[in-house]
């Protein structure tokens, strides 16, 4: 089993059509009797998402919005700053690991915790190209959407936790806001769910694989699938606190919201954590709307584009591309606008996306029905 | 229906209908939090410290507390010459130094009953109006801020290091100026002083354009700014608020129209003041468009400064300044518009002494801060942000 | 119901004029602007761009007539203590001794031909506690002490603030004040000397009393 799994590795173009295959294979590899293939399996995604969040998340981000405001952001730390991570990382190691006197230093300490494992949990059900998927649930895209709400209890635990009042506010403002955007997100996902027939992650990609390209995307595939998308756009943003739904850690009313008495290494485990639920969410939309891993690029004539650019690798390329332009959108969008305020987060949730997502879901089930 | 006292109970409500039956709603039972928002709270603006006393989000309560900036500055002024005060004028409100230069330097010369050289007027004007676009570069910056919006106070700093820029090369520094002397200036402008600050005209226009299109015109901005913290014209007058506050309020009042001094008689500009139209009169929104539509006038001023400015040909920028400021027994108060509002300097003279016995500053971020407790009720904290934002406090002149 | 969708369009319209602004202010991140003064002709014909200017390699260059870092010139400072009266922070400190005659030569002249009538053994200015007013600057009647456009001066010890421009040393100081206080006692016993000559002839030695003169 072991060796077989090896010699894939090697030839990953031949495994196109062996879907799962090596994920499989390396769940199934036993060293001396220890499921040393799950660690693995495990490592892969958290890895990433370290990974991830040091380049892209975090430096990424100062860049971007240092590049936005006429600024050159960090420079200093290696060619291009390009190491400055790394140096707060150390930083943030170095400090002290406060824990304030009057907290509930259960619930402050396993905060974090939780936070950081409810966005790290969705990442097993995401496939992260034809040949390698965490775990191919059947109800895959139902888990992704439940495992969001895990978060709710970490920043409620970290919030009340803290025993400070601009965290408290914090923690509530926010567990409003995710529940709450919990029902656009989930119905527009839905949507994208009814076109494919299936929950299963890795069968929702498969059906939009083609040699059309990105015509065979969910989001071209009818004429009202941007209406899903771009509500689970912007619910995405709301679940994951960014601007302008960043109303949780809202720095100028409460200062830092739900995280205002860490330090250390329990605030780069919220940062972190916050950094990998943005990926998460930008490769579920991904997944269902704009086809996960498989290539834009069509077919045109003898030029078989599209079947070049698909296969284990590139599909792991294709999805973590599209999943870093939505990140980037994200921060764009963070950028350029102001915050709502509660009210109106509410409003735009209750009045605004909730409806339109009932219209889109009704519309797609009449699409689909009559539509062959 | 008559409604009883509620003060400090919150979502409690007593209200007597007409057959004396008294009628007690409660909502959930909440305990109103104390909330201290400052002084190192990230949108007080400097040192400001505001108890709250909140209810859920709703504020039933807000006190501000001042003084965590206080340098004595009245008293500083009792120990030195009249000319040595306006380094310290620069400190009272530090984003609009020029500003409040001119304010001390039109009291001391009214003290004095001193003619000043018509350049030098007219230098003082620009400076003046230059600092006004500076510091309502950060007033607007700031409060995109307190909103959420990042990206707008950048592109107000960067115009505003132009403009920091320019006033250095004129006066030496870059911020606390000691530009504007009693009787003078301190030295002429550069030669090349005046094409550039044509330049900057040319360049800023766009600029404010941008910002205009990027956070005014943005729905988000408007829709957190729009109808909040409303102050009628009448309460804002009975609190003395001045400035872009009452402007945005509704009333036409602005100094350099309406009790004129230097050179602004002789300068076509508008007064702007909020029609209702863009928003509601006196919310935060009106306030800030007053800010924006101001930096428009202060251009007009400083282009129309520059065309009717006399030549520097035998210009000494320090000949009317006397020797020795001593001025004769007798009090004077005098007042100037800053980007603030009314910065004015009551100065009291004993005829023997070359120190003022009193100098007292009237700052109009204080009286405009003294709205606060009935601007903040029953707000939400994000509007308390907002208001703050609106009435651009800086605390260097609130606690002077 | 036409208010609801025309707040959800101006919404989405203005949030796209705004997206576009910061767009377009990315691609422009290729460009850099530089770092000419704003005295440089070319000041506003330079490119719109990332605007950062890294500070110990870069600076924005200070003007000629930048008020900064006071400076005094020992050699044409005449010890009036102009300065230390009209500085609202006494952050001058100064001591003078007067020049002795003969001295007059060996403590010159200041470069416009006034003759030095001081020693300044201490000058000391603490930057520390000045407020670049200019002030001291103005009534400094030899221009001598003057601001310079040294705006980055930063230490890591406060004392180092204190910046020492007097022109002697300490010992030299003592010398001088030796020298003074011999001068003077000399000179003061000659006055002595004479007042009593001229007491001793104005009484012409009636009494025996001695007197004391001073």
């Amino acid at each position: 089993m072991s060796s077989t799994a090896l010699s894939q590795f090697s030839i990953p173009f031949l495994m196109g059509n062996n879907l799962n295959a090596w994920s499989e294979a390396l769940a199934g590899f036993n060293l001396f009797g220890l499921p040393l293939g799950l660690v693995i399996l495990a490592a892969i995604p958290l890895v990433f998402i370290a990974l991830y969040s040091l380049t892209y998340g975090v430096y990424g981000e100062r860049k971007i919005s240092a590049f936005m405001q006429d600024r050159l952001g960090p420079m200093e730390v290696g060619k291009w700053g390009i190491l400055q991570t790394l140096a707060d990382i150390l930083k943030l190691l170095q400090k002290e690991d406060i824990v304030p006197t009057s907290a509930d230093k259960f619930l402050f300490v396993i905060g974090p915790g939780i936070l950081f494992v409810g966005s790290f949990l969705a990442y097993a059900v995401l496939p992260f190209s034809p040949a390698f998927i965490g775990a191919s649930l059947n109800v895959g895209l139902f888990y992704a959407i439940g495992i969001v709400a895990l978060e709710v209890v970490g920043i409620l635990a970290a919030g009340w936790g803290s025993n400070n009042k601009w965290s408290l506010y914090g923690a509530v403002r926010s567990v409003a806001q995710i529940v709450s955007y919990e029902i656009p997100a989930a119905i527009a996902l839905l949507c994208g769910a009814m076109m494919a027939g299936t929950l299963d992650m890795q069968k929702i990609t498969m059906l939009q694989s083609g040699s059309l390209g990105f015509a065979h995307f969910f989001l071209f595939q009818t004429p009202i699938a941007w209406l899903p998308f771009l509500i689970y756009f912007i619910a995405s943003l709301a679940e994951v606190n960014r601007a302008p739904f960043d109303i949780p850690e809202a720095e100028s009313e409460l200062v830092a919201g739900y995280f205002t008495e860490y330090s250390g290494m329990k605030f780069a485990v919220i940062f972190l954590a916050e950094y990998g639920s943005m990926f998460m969410v930008s490769a579920i939309i991904s997944i269902v709307f704009l086809g996960g891993w498989n290539s834009p690029l069509p077919n045109i004539g003898p030029l078989a584009l599209n079947d070049l650019t698909n296969g284990p690798l590139w599909g792991a390329f294709w999805i973590i591309t599209k999943g870093f332009f939505f990140i980037f959108v994200q921060m764009w969008l963070r950028w350029t606008l102001p915050r709502l305020r509660v009210d109106q987060l509410m409003y735009l949730c209750w009045k605004v996306l909730t409806p339109f997502a009932f219209v889109s879901f009704v519309l797609t089930a009449i699409w689909e029905v009559y539509v062959p | 229906m008559q409604e009883l006292d509620t003060t400090g109970l919150g979502s409690v409500r007593v209200t007597r209908k007409s057959d004396n039956v008294v009628v007690i709603e409660k909502d959930l039972a909440t305990e109103q939090m104390v909330l201290a928002m400052g002084p190192q709270h990230p949108s007080t603006h400097g040192v400001l410290k505001l108890e709250c006393l909140t209810d859920g989000e709703v504020i039933t309560e807000a006190v501000p507390y001042l003084g965590y900036l206080h340098r004595c500055f009245e008293k500083c002024c009792e120990n030195v010459d009249y000319p040595a005060v306006v380094p310290y004028t620069d400190r009272l409100d530090y984003l609009a130094g020029m500003n409040s230069e001119f304010s001390y330097a039109l009291a001391v010369e009214k003290l004095l009953d001193i003619e000043i050289p018509r350049r030098v007027e007219f230098i003082r004007v620009i400076v003046a109006e230059l600092n006004r676009i500076a510091s309502h570069l950060v007033a607007i910056g700031t409060y995109g801020i307190d909103l959420g919006a990042f990206t707008p106070f950048l592109f107000c700093f960067r115009d505003r290091e132009i403009i920091l820029g320019l006033l250095e090369w004129a006066s030496g520094a870059r911020m606390l100026y000691n530009y504007i002397w009693v009787g003078g200036l301190a030295y002429d402008v550069p030669s090349d002083f005046l094409t550039r600050v044509r330049e900057f005209v040319t360049y800023f226009r766009p600029k404010t354009l941008e910002l205009c299109n990027l956070l005014t015109k943005n729905e988000i901005f408007v829709k957190r700014t729009l109808g909040i913290g409303i102050m009628p014209a009448d309460v804002a007058i009975n609190y003395g608020w001045s400035g872009p506050m009452l402007r945005g309020s509704g009333v036409k009042w602005d100094l350099r129209r309406n009790d004129p001094y230097s050179v602004y008689p002789e300068l076509d500009f508008n007064v702007p003041v909020p029609d209702g139209k863009l928003s509601v009169v006196g919310d935060c929104l009106s306030r800030h468009l007053v800010r924006a539509f101001e930096m428009d006038e202060s251009l007009k001023i400083i282009e129309q400064c520059i065309d009717k400015m006399p030549s520097a040909e035998g210009f000494n920028p320090r000949s009317a300044i006397p020797k020795r400021i001593r001025p004769k027994a007798g009090e004077v108060y005098s007042r100037a518009e800053n980007p603030r509002g009314e910065l004015g300097f009551y100065i009291q003279s004993d005829g023997k002494s070359t120190k003022p016995i009193r100098c007292k500053a009237r700052s109009s971020c204080f009286v405009n801060l003294s709205a606060m407790k009935d601007l903040s009720k029953g707000q939400l904290i994000p509007d308390l942000v907002a208001i703050i934002g609106s009435i651009d406090i800086v605390l260097g002149e609130v606690d002077r | 119901m036409s208010e609801y969708f025309g707040n959800i369009k101006t919404g989405a319209v203005t949030i796209a004029s705004g997206m576009g602004i910061t767009l377009k202010h990315f691609f422009n991140a290729i460009h850099r602007k530089g770092d000419a003064g704003v005295d440089d002709v070319n000041y506003f014909r330079q490119v719109d761009g990332l605007c950062t200017l890294q500070y110990p390699r870069e600076v924005i260059p200070t003007p000629k007539n930048g008020r900064y870092r006071l400076y005094n010139n020992i050699e044409d400072c005449i010890g009036c203590g102009q300065c230390v009266r009209a500085c609202p922070i006494a952050c001058i400190a100064i001591e003078t001794i007067k020049v002795a005659a003969d001295d007059l030569a060996l403590c010159g002249k200041t470069s416009d031909g006034q003759q030095k009538k001081f020693w300044i053994p201490v000058f000391d200015i603490d930057v520390a506690k000045c407020m670049t007013c200019g002030i001291c600057t103005t009534v400094c009647p030899t221009e001598c002490l003057a601001h310079t456009s040294v705006s980055d001066f930063s230490e890591f010890d406060r004392s180092n603030f204190i910046y020492h421009f007097g022109n002697l040393s300490r010992r030299e100081a003592e010398a001088k004040r030796r020298k003074n206080a011999d001068l003077q006692a000399k000179a003061q016993a000659e006055k002595e000397k004479k007042a009593a000559e001229a007491l001793k002839e104005s009484k012409g030695g009636e009494s025996g009393e001695p007197i004391n003169v001073l």
